[in-house]
């Protein structure tokens, strides 16, 4: 269902655009002149599947450039952007500072491409609602609450008949920015209860099942009777999972979803460099776990050619492709961040 | 006719005559190095894998010291302790040796003493028909249909067992069909072919002569093995499993997809856990400096521990080879 | 049975009671042995081919490769197909010819001296070092200088299959018997015309078998790609000198870990694709020999 609404979606995209741009074989130079080549890129498994979505899209607007986008995580993107590999990574945390030193100095701009939930999906039959809280949630990963009938769950949901089942826990078992914003958010709204900190990999609960990418997880999640885990909204809906209703700072009980997101989104804090953070949020209709990712390039590139190849992909990101998040579970840039990132295009020089 | 004549002629279109005494030539000099050279490649690459991961690793190893050993992983605080992932490597190979071996040695038994030629073909064939499917096949397999089914199991046993003291701690109930035991299970299920094929090479080297004559005096054919096969095959036969072993450390994928991901040293076997190659294969794609060093140097650590493993295994059977060609 | 007169005649009847008991149970522990080893495998081939075989076409085979979410339908694993016939078949050429000179050097050349001796044993032992040390390696000496490429992977397929060959190539040079050299000596050939007119196509079927059971290997192996092809394309690669390119069971694993059914299906198909590769080297490895081998064990 969801994979047939994506290729409609990406199809009357791709009509749409090549229709009403003057694209073609004319060698008059301009904007819209034909690109060819390869970019490369990996990196956060958020994004990946709008990435993949867009790749196609594209491709009937520059039908000459190929671009490969790797998934793998955070993480490795950076990773494979600093080693060269890459020409641009999806990231969903800005470089943490242990990680600035591999890029000797060059400098890096963020491009923000998207918001989404993080879900807390969970696997129990005959529960088809829940409502949680970061205190909660907190001590659930930290595995302080073991079963689904613990009374902290229990009061914040009378009424459900909760099981004794044992509470598994699906978490990443590679660096991600997924990790990353759900322990951010834990940090700022569950601070007393919440220790082990903000990072990209933590050091989960011993019996923890790692998974790799949030499609990974998801599988857990799915195939894994009482099973919780924290998973982005686009691969939950995909999966076919329940998650859980969370309680922002307001006191709502907000249910993830791309309105709920885009409300997180209105509130956030930019740096001049265009990295911001959307969780836990003050909006009384926003999803307290919501997050961002970023598409992050080298300002100076080693050839023109793949600088106006960047320019003109991210470019489509920010621009049609921003069409192509809602149906897919992501949420659009709020208009004032999107000026700013499509400004800061023309910093991409070689 | 002369024979003389003849054969003091060259045959017509023949290579030219060389005479008896001339060297080899250059062609044949050239080729016997390029020979050479191909044969020594093989010491080239063992040495060159040991200097370039070391070198790489050197970083880890500088910056830990004997930490390398220590019982913490966390990347985000920057300890990379490597015991979790020795403790999990040496359980999954333990139950899958100990799975694997009566198995391998019994059908190994089974093909030398039991069956007769024609059906030992085949038999043969279909064990080995194990080791034809990939690696990557048997983790999809088991993540996808093994470890949901063997869930439900586990979730019986642990707790069946709640309250047995030893067993307790060792099957308690899981939270995922993920673990150390599903891991070792299908360890076993690919180390069952390369174990009974060496097992029966071994078995096979067994003199006939010593066979009739435990059966001449009247002995079963279980007598037989106890008294003739086994006290001469034996030291072959630890080879063998020794390399399974070996083979078992080293899987990389299988274990990767249904170990669970969680480096924890604990003594339940069925909660999820880690070992070096699945570590290195998951994360190494992420990791820069000290964390990728530490990854390279788990692999130094694997390589190391392997070499050994299999330079004992093989010196074993062919010292058992040996002895039984009556060297 | 004749009787010696004066003494008791020998029992020769079946042993009776425990002992036969005894020699009924190992024997039946002995079949149940080989049932339990190849119930694993029934249920993982029939897993593979019923799961696989919907999917499996001629579309399937040749198509990009489609988002993760999207059905089975919606594209293929050609990109993977591709990646898997080219790094394997540019490791073959690698490994094979180097594998062959080199078990000619042990057993032609080296004629038992410490050296050869040496050399099968560190052969023999290199056959057990995990592949994903392989796979480190080239990633240590090759891709952080020259990058990611279909080569990096065929260079550590390469490294996998070259003890293997030189094995299945000693093992069968063993076979060609003494008189066939002799004999070429004899007439004035030099070592290397008696070895490559004589020696190997005397061996060919039992070293093209050998060689074909190592590419059949190598191409069901990940650990070594996952470090040297990068991955992550949804289109071909025809190139395998240089960008990052795809194979097989890099997407196999990649989508044991997905929770989309389209994804799973997809990596279903391409197992069904890796073991049918795998099985018809192993089947066309027994061919050979049954058929051209002149010299068997």
């Amino acid at each position: 269902m969801a994979g047939a609404a994506l290729t409609a979606m990406a199809l009357s995209l791709a009509a749409c655009s090549s229709s009403s741009t003057s694209s073609g074989g004319s060698s008059s130079g301009g904007s819209s002149s034909s690109l060819s080549g390869t970019l490369n890129a990996s990196g956060s498994t958020f994004q990946l599947p709008f990435q993949q979505a867009a790749i196609q899209a594209f491709k009937s607007v520059q039908s000459g450039m190929t671009i490969n986008y790797g998934g793998g995580g955070s993480g490795k993107g950076r990773s494979d952007l600093a080693a060269g590999v890459v020409q641009f990574a999806g990231s969903d945390s800005p470089i943490p500072s242990d990680e600035v030193g591999n890029f000797k100095g060059k400098t890096v701009l963020y491009f923000p491409v998207m918001l989404g939930p993080i879900t807390m999906s969970y696997n129990l039959s005959g529960v088809s609602s829940l409502k949680l809280d970061l205190p909660t949630i907190a001590n659930i990963f930290q595995g302080k609450i073991k079963t689904w009938n613990d009374p902290a769950i229990k009061a914040l949901n009378p009424g459900v008949s909760l099981p004794s089942t044992p509470i598994s826990l699906a978490v990443r078992s590679d660096s991600s920015g997924t990790t990353a914003n759900f322990s951010l958010a834990l940090t700022l709204g569950a601070a007393s209860v919440w220790k082990l900190g903000t990072s990209s990999t933590i050091s989960w609960p011993s019996s923890a099942h790692g998974g790799n990418g949030n499609g990974g997880v998801a599988q857990i999640v799915k195939s894994t009777p009482g099973a919780i885990g924290y998973v982005d909204y686009a691969d939950a809906k995909a999966a076919g999972l329940s998650f859980a209703s969370v309680k922002n700072q307001a006191g709502n009980y907000i249910a993830p979803s791309p309105s709920s997101a885009s409300a997180a989104g209105s509130t956030v804090t930019l740096k001049p460099d265009l990295t911001f953070a959307a969780a836990w949020s003050s909006n009384p209709q926003a999803y307290p776990i919501t997050y961002q990712s970023w598409d992050l390039v080298f300002q100076k590139q080693s050839s023109a050619n793949t600088a106006k190849m960047l320019k003109a992909y991210i470019g489509y990101l920010l621009g049609d492709g921003q069409k192509l998040l809602q149906p897919l579970g992501y949420a659009p840039l709020p208009s004032n961040i999107l000026s700013q990132a499509k400004a800061q295009l023309s910093k991409i020089g070689s | 006719m002369s024979t003389a004549t003849q054969a003091d002629q060259a045959a017509p279109g023949s290579v030219p005559a060389r005479g008896l005494t001339a060297g080899p030539g250059l062609g044949d000099r050239g080729f016997r190095w390029l020979a050479l050279g191909s044969g020594l490649l093989v010491l080239v690459i063992l040495v060159l894998i040991a200097i370039s991961t070391s070198q790489q690793a050197a970083s880890w190893f500088s910056t830990e010291g004997w930490g390398i050993f220590g019982t913490v992983w966390d990347p985000a605080a920057n300890k990379f302790g490597a015991t979790p992932f020795i403790y999990g490597t040496a359980v999954t190979g333990v139950i899958a040796l100990v799975m694997a071996v009566p198995v391998s040695i019994g059908i190994a038994l089974l093909l030398t003493e039991v069956v007769p030629f024609r059906i030992a073909r085949p038999i043969v064939y279909v064990v080995d028909l194990l080791a034809v499917v990939p690696s990557v096949v048997w983790g999809l397999w088991g993540i996808l249909v093994f470890a949901p089914w063997i869930q439900h199991i586990y979730a019986d046993i642990g707790s069946a067992v709640t309250g047995i003291p030893v067993l307790e701690n060792l099957f308690g109930p899981p939270t995922s069909g993920a673990s150390f035991f599903t891991a070792g299970i299908i360890l076993a299920f690919m180390i069952t072919p390369i174990v009974t094929s060496l097992s029966r090479e071994v078995i096979a080297t067994v003199p006939a002569v010593d066979r009739e004559g435990a059966y001449a005096l009247g002995a079963t054919r279980v007598e037989m093995i106890r008294g003739v096969v086994w006290p001469h095959s034996q030291g072959g036969v630890v080879g063998a499993v020794l390399l399974g072993l070996g083979r078992a450390m080293g899987e990389t994928i299988a274990a990767a997809l249904v170990i669970g991901s969680s480096p924890t040293i604990t003594s339940h076997l069925f909660s999820t856990g880690y070992n070096m190659p699945s570590v290195i294969a998951n994360q190494f794609g992420e990791a820069t400096g000290v964390f990728r060093s530490a990854l390279l140097g788990l692999g130094v650590l694997l390589f190391a521990f392997t070499i050994i493993v299999n330079v004992i295994a093989r010196a074993i059977v062919e010292r058992s080879a040996r002895r039984a060609r009556g060297a | 049975m004749a009787v010696l007169t004066g003494q008791q005649s020998p029992d020769l009847q079946e042993p009776a009671g425990w002992r036969r008991t005894k020699n009924r149970i190992a024997t039946i522990l002995m079949w149940l042995s080989f049932v339990l080893a190849i119930v694993p495998l029934i249920f993982v081939l029939y897993t593979v081919i019923a799961k696989g075989i919907s999917v499996i076409s001629w579309q399937f085979l040749t198509s990009p490769i489609p988002p993760s979410v999207l059905p089975a339908d919606a594209g293929g694993v050609g990109p993977a197909v591709l990646g898997t016939l080219e790094i394997t078949a540019l490791a073959t050429v690698i490994a094979v010819p180097l594998g062959i000179l080199g078990a000619v050097y042990l057993h032609e050349y080296g004629g038992g001296n410490w050296l050869s001796r040496f050399i099968g044993f560190m052969a023999d032992v290199m056959t057990g070092v995990p592949s994903i040390i392989m796979g480190l390696f080239i990633f240590s000496i090759w891709v952080l200088k020259f990058g990611f490429s279909g080569l990096a992977g065929a260079f550590a397929l390469g490294a996998l299959m070259l003890p293997i060959v030189i094995r299945s190539t000693d093992e069968m040079l063993k076979l060609v018997p003494d008189t066939l050299r002799e004999g070429s000596y004899a007439l004035g050939a030099s070592k290397s015309r008696v070895t490559l007119t004589v020696v190997l196509p005397a061996g060919a079927a039992g070293i093209v078998s050998g060689a074909l059971l190592a590419v059949a290997r190598a191409a069901g192996e990940t650990a070594p790609l996952l470090f040297t092809i990068l991955g992550g394309l949804s289109t071909a690669n025809p190139n395998p000198f240089s960008g990052a390119n795809i194979a097989l069971p890099m997407l196999i694993f990649q989508n044991a870990s997905s929770p989309y059914p389209g994804a799973q299906a997809r990596g279903w198909g391409s197992a069904l694709t890796l073991i049918a590769i795998a099985f018809i080297l192993m089947i066309a490895a027994r061919f050979v020999t049954a058929r051209y081998a002149r010299y068997q064990r």
